[in-house]
């Protein structure tokens, strides 16, 4: 191994530019959103009002009975459920899908009086 | 369901009655077979395979405490063996000498990457 | 150069600082600006860590003995690979590559889902926080960039390490351990959001799986490096370094499946959460075990710099867990109920007690030392009657279940129809056990089990792939629309590889053992091995011998050279010599000491079957690279569910 010549007051110069170059760049990131928006009109934080969850739920409770009846009719096919518990499953299966589509429609009718859940809506 | 759990923990709480691990300054007036832990000081002298046994002496790791004792040992040296490393090794304390079960010996790898082991085999 | 280092440390602390403090004010008060701004800090860590990490790496290549790490872990002769490996060889290295890793992790999981707004604003802070431990120790406790007047030389890597798996199985772990914080960051934050659906859940999948796989995969090359490197003739040793690494990954693996029935049936929400808790605290456990040498002695715990810093901090965070599980405890209740005992939900859930009854128990073991010595004064250990004890318990009905969870249909199975679904792979097994035991394999009954409940578990996967098949036109399409579950068989085939493989390798294996002359043999499971003489080798650091033997059986004929190295500075090490039989995908496995002159003790293990435990590694990373793999059906349907326009994209 080649000893290193050793330049010990330039290491040390290159360092702490490289560092203070590092550390401005840091601070100028962080505080960016501020920098942008000097003086926004909302500062709130969005989270979703109440609707919006309970629009939530229902729309995963929605893909939940669509995927269970998808998966119905792929055991049936593949023969894993058997004509009788098909029949007997798919029905149920059915009309709770059904029940959460109805829901999220209803949820979604007009009155759109929504209070913000902008956390949805995208910038 | 979790009370089956609960009654399977304190069962293994019981079933898995341990070894005894004792260091050498608790070795002193231990009958019958048990495990040292210990880490080897001084020369290490003699032929694991020869007559009279390998010797080495131990003390407790990490303390600079004085108990040492004699090990006489037999059989296959484990990866990484010299003064200075931590060993575990199973045997009977004999007149003061600790007789150790022939291939019992495992060093500990002092990295913790990985412990050293003896011949034995999963 | 090491300043420069030291800077980038601190900035990386004061950036995750102001993360911690700044985000979770900013999500309690609800300041979006400061919330982004928080992000930000988090997201810029990494470049910061990146910077004193390329400090470290720099020195270790050029050997600059000016730093203590670099002189404590290589030396000049240590070739390049192996000196840039020292980079996670030591304690402060460990640290620094766990904050590189979770600092990067972090900033790319959370600007993925930056869209989440409200998740995101509390998953900075946990993010925060857990980065915050490391950060500290390494500027304020534990430096990797101390210098001191240079030594000679180097202290040098023990041998053992030197050795292509040690390049691979730290990093592998370390993707492993440290990719179990995403999930956690994202429940601990859908638990302080108040967010009681799946967001966090469909953020958090893939990271899961992937982290999931490295910790497996690191594990598998950790257990391969051990039987080659180490040279004891096993591959796992129940010994408290390598259940750290195990517990977690059992957890992970439970956690996974239970996953997949709050997706399906909206169940078991608080029971997730404790899975994820338990899965991230068991890592942090594991990097502490690990590093800090509590469990040798619980003296020795004292000894070490970081082991109370360590203890405090998995203190603080298993509180935090459970506090913030019970406090959202009400908001995480559901209705739901388990329809059957007989369904698949249900096979999961025993799965799931399996799993975690397993991870208990072996948690149980490595404490167990530490706790005797507490209460007792007296250090006593268990070993490995204990833990295959378990192993058999509760592993062989794991096992089973492996292949009785695809044949149950889900919510509900008819007795009728499960006696028609079970019959071929049944069948299957009974007539493998009974053939088996013709064969003489009952000499072992945990390895017989293991071989017929494996012939079930094949069976069973092999008919979902024919019937689905069928059902779907070719295999290809099978899969690429049923990308989770095919994938999940796929890795449920590797497991199956993996448990014949230790079956195989240690109910079945045979030990020989004899002192030979130049000229004798010895003999195992049909194999005869003669001793030729030994011969006197030489390396840039080491001087040994080399045993050689000239082999043959079951109508093969090879050549082994069992032996030893002598490292001038690290000491003696075995240099195993093993031969890989095509025919039985076993090996056979020589270990030779010099004894006297040129007598040797030989030592011969043959391992039948052990090879498929490495080619489980190839199978289980393809399974789960499939079951990752992004679906774009069901990326816009998620994405249509929780945001217009954006893609709530985990990986």
């Amino acid at each position: 191994m080649p000893r290193e010549r050793s330049r010990p007051g330039s290491d040390v110069a290159w360092a702490l530019a490289l560092a203070a170059v590092l550390a401005v760049v840091a601070v100028v990131f962080v505080a960016r959103p501020f920098l942008r928006d000097p003086a926004p009109a909302s500062d709130q934080l969005d989270e979703l009002a109440p609707e919006a969850r309970q629009r939530l739920a229902l729309a995963e409770e929605r893909d939940r009975a669509l995927a269970a009846l998808k998966e119905l009719e792929f055991d049936h096919r593949t023969g894993k459920v058997s004509d009788v518990d098909y029949r007997a499953q798919v029905g149920p299966l059915r009309r709770r899908a059904a029940e959460a589509l109805r829901a999220l429609e209803r949820g979604e009718q007009p009155g759109h009086e929504r209070s913000p859940d902008h956390g949805q809506r995208v910038s | 369901m979790a009370a089956a759990l609960a009654v399977f923990v304190v069962y293994t709480a019981l079933a898995g009655n341990g070894v005894a691990q004792l260091k050498p300054s608790t070795l002193a007036g231990h009958g019958g077979d048990v495990t040292v832990v210990g880490a080897v000081v001084g020369k290490v002298t003699g032929d694991a395979y020869g007559r009279s046994g390998m010797r080495f002496q131990l003390r407790d790791i990490g303390s600079a405490g004085a108990a040492r004792v004699p090990v006489v040992y037999r059989g296959s040296v484990p990866d990484l063996f010299k003064t200075g490393r931590d060993v575990v090794v199973e045997g009977t304390l004999r007149n003061g000498v600790f007789v150790a079960k022939p291939g019992s010996l495992i060093t500990k790898c002092p990295s913790k990457y990985g412990p050293g082991k003896t011949t034995s085999s999963t | 150069m090491a300043a420069l280092g030291r800077a980038a440390l601190l900035l990386a602390f004061g950036l995750i600082a102001y993360a911690l403090i700044a985000g979770s004010y900013a999500a309690w008060k609800r300041r979006r600006r400061l919330a982004l701004s928080a992000q930000n800090a988090l997201i810029a860590a990494f470049p910061a860590t990146l910077v004193a990490a390329a400090v470290l790496f720099v020195a270790l290549g050029r050997r600059d003995l000016t730093f203590a790490y670099v002189a404590q872990h290589t030396s000049h002769k240590l070739p390049l690979g192996y000196a840039l490996s020292a980079f996670w060889g030591g304690q402060e290295g460990s640290l620094l590559l766990w904050l590189l890793i979770l600092s990067g992790y972090a900033g790319l999981a959370v600007w993925l889902n930056r869209r989440s707004r409200d998740l995101v604003a509390w998953t900075v802070p946990v993010f925060a926080l857990v980065a915050s431990f490391f950060a500290f120790m390494l500027c304020f406790v534990s430096s990797p960039f101390n210098v001191a007047p240079a030594p000679a030389d180097g202290a040098g890597m023990v041998p053992s390490l030197q050795n292509p798996y040690m390049l691979a199985h730290p990093p592998m772990l370390y993707l492993g351990y440290v990719g179990l914080t995403v999930p956690f960051a994202f429940a601990m934050g859908a638990l302080l959001s108040g967010r009681t659906d799946e967001r966090w859940i469909v953020a958090t999948r893939r990271w899961t799986l992937a982290a999931w796989t490295f910790l497996g995969v690191g594990q598998l090359i950790g257990s391969h490096w051990a039987y080659v490197e180490i040279g004891w003739g096993g591959y796992y040793a129940w010994d408290p370094v390598e259940n750290a690494a195990l517990m977690p990954w059992l957890a992970a693996t439970a956690f996974l499946h239970s996953v997949m029935i709050q997706e399906k049936r909206g169940m078991l929400k608080v029971w997730n959460m404790v899975l994820v808790a338990l899965a991230f605290n068991l890592s942090l456990f594991g990097t502490f075990l690990t590093r800090s040498g509590v469990i040798d002695s619980i003296h020795s715990f004292s000894q070490s710099p970081i082991g109370g810093w360590f203890l405090g901090f998995l203190v603080l965070m298993v509180v935090l867990s459970v506090a913030l599980i019970y406090w959202r405890l009400p908001l995480l209740r559901t209705k739901t109920r388990l329809e059957s005992l007989v369904s698949r939900e249900a096979t999961f859930l025993y799965n799931n007690l399996l799993l975690v009854a397993l991870c208990l128990t072996i948690l149980w073991g490595v404490l167990y030392p530490v706790l005797s010595d507490a209460v007792r004064g007296e250090t006593r250990s268990v070993s490995k009657p204990y833990y295959d004890f378990f192993l058999h318990t509760f592993g062989l009905p794991l096992l089973l279940l492996m292949g009785i969870g695809p044949l149950v249909a889900w919510r509900r199975a008819s007795l009728r129809s499960l006696g028609k679904t079970f019959l071929i792979p049944f069948g299957f097994a009974v007539i493998t056990g009974v053939v088996l035991l013709a064969l003489g394999f009952g000499s072992s009954w945990p390895g017989l089990l293991t071989y017929t409940f494996s012939a079930f578990v094949v069976a069973s996967i092999a008919l979902e792939f024919v019937r689905g098949r069928a059902a779907t036109g070719s295999v290809v399409r099978l899969i690429g629309r049923n990308r989770r579950r095919y994938g999940g068989y796929i890795v449920h085939a590797a497991v199956v590889l993996l448990a014949i493989g230790i079956a195989g390798s240690s109910a079945y294996q045979t030990v020989r053992e004899q002192h030979l002359r130049p000229g004798q043999s010895i003999e195992a499971a049909g194999y005869t091995l003669t001793y030729r003489g030994s011969t006197d080798v030489r390396g840039a650091n080491y001087t040994g011998f080399r045993a050689l033997l000239s082999a043959s059986g079951h109508g093969e004929h090879f050549n082994l050279d069992p032996g030893m190295n002598d490292y001038a500075i690290e000491g003696p090490s075995n240099e195993a010599s093993i031969y890989h039989d095509p025919r039985s995908l076993g090996d056979v496995f020589t270990k030779a000491q010099l004894v006297k002159g040129n007598v040797i003790d030989l030592q011969v293990l043959v391992k039948p079957l052990v090879n498929l435990i490495w080619a489980a590694g190839f199978v289980f990373v393809l399974g789960a690279l499939i079951a990752m793999w992004p679906d774009a059906v069901e990326q816009r349907r998620l994405a249509a569910r929780y945001a217009a326009g954006a893609v709530p994209a985990g990986l």
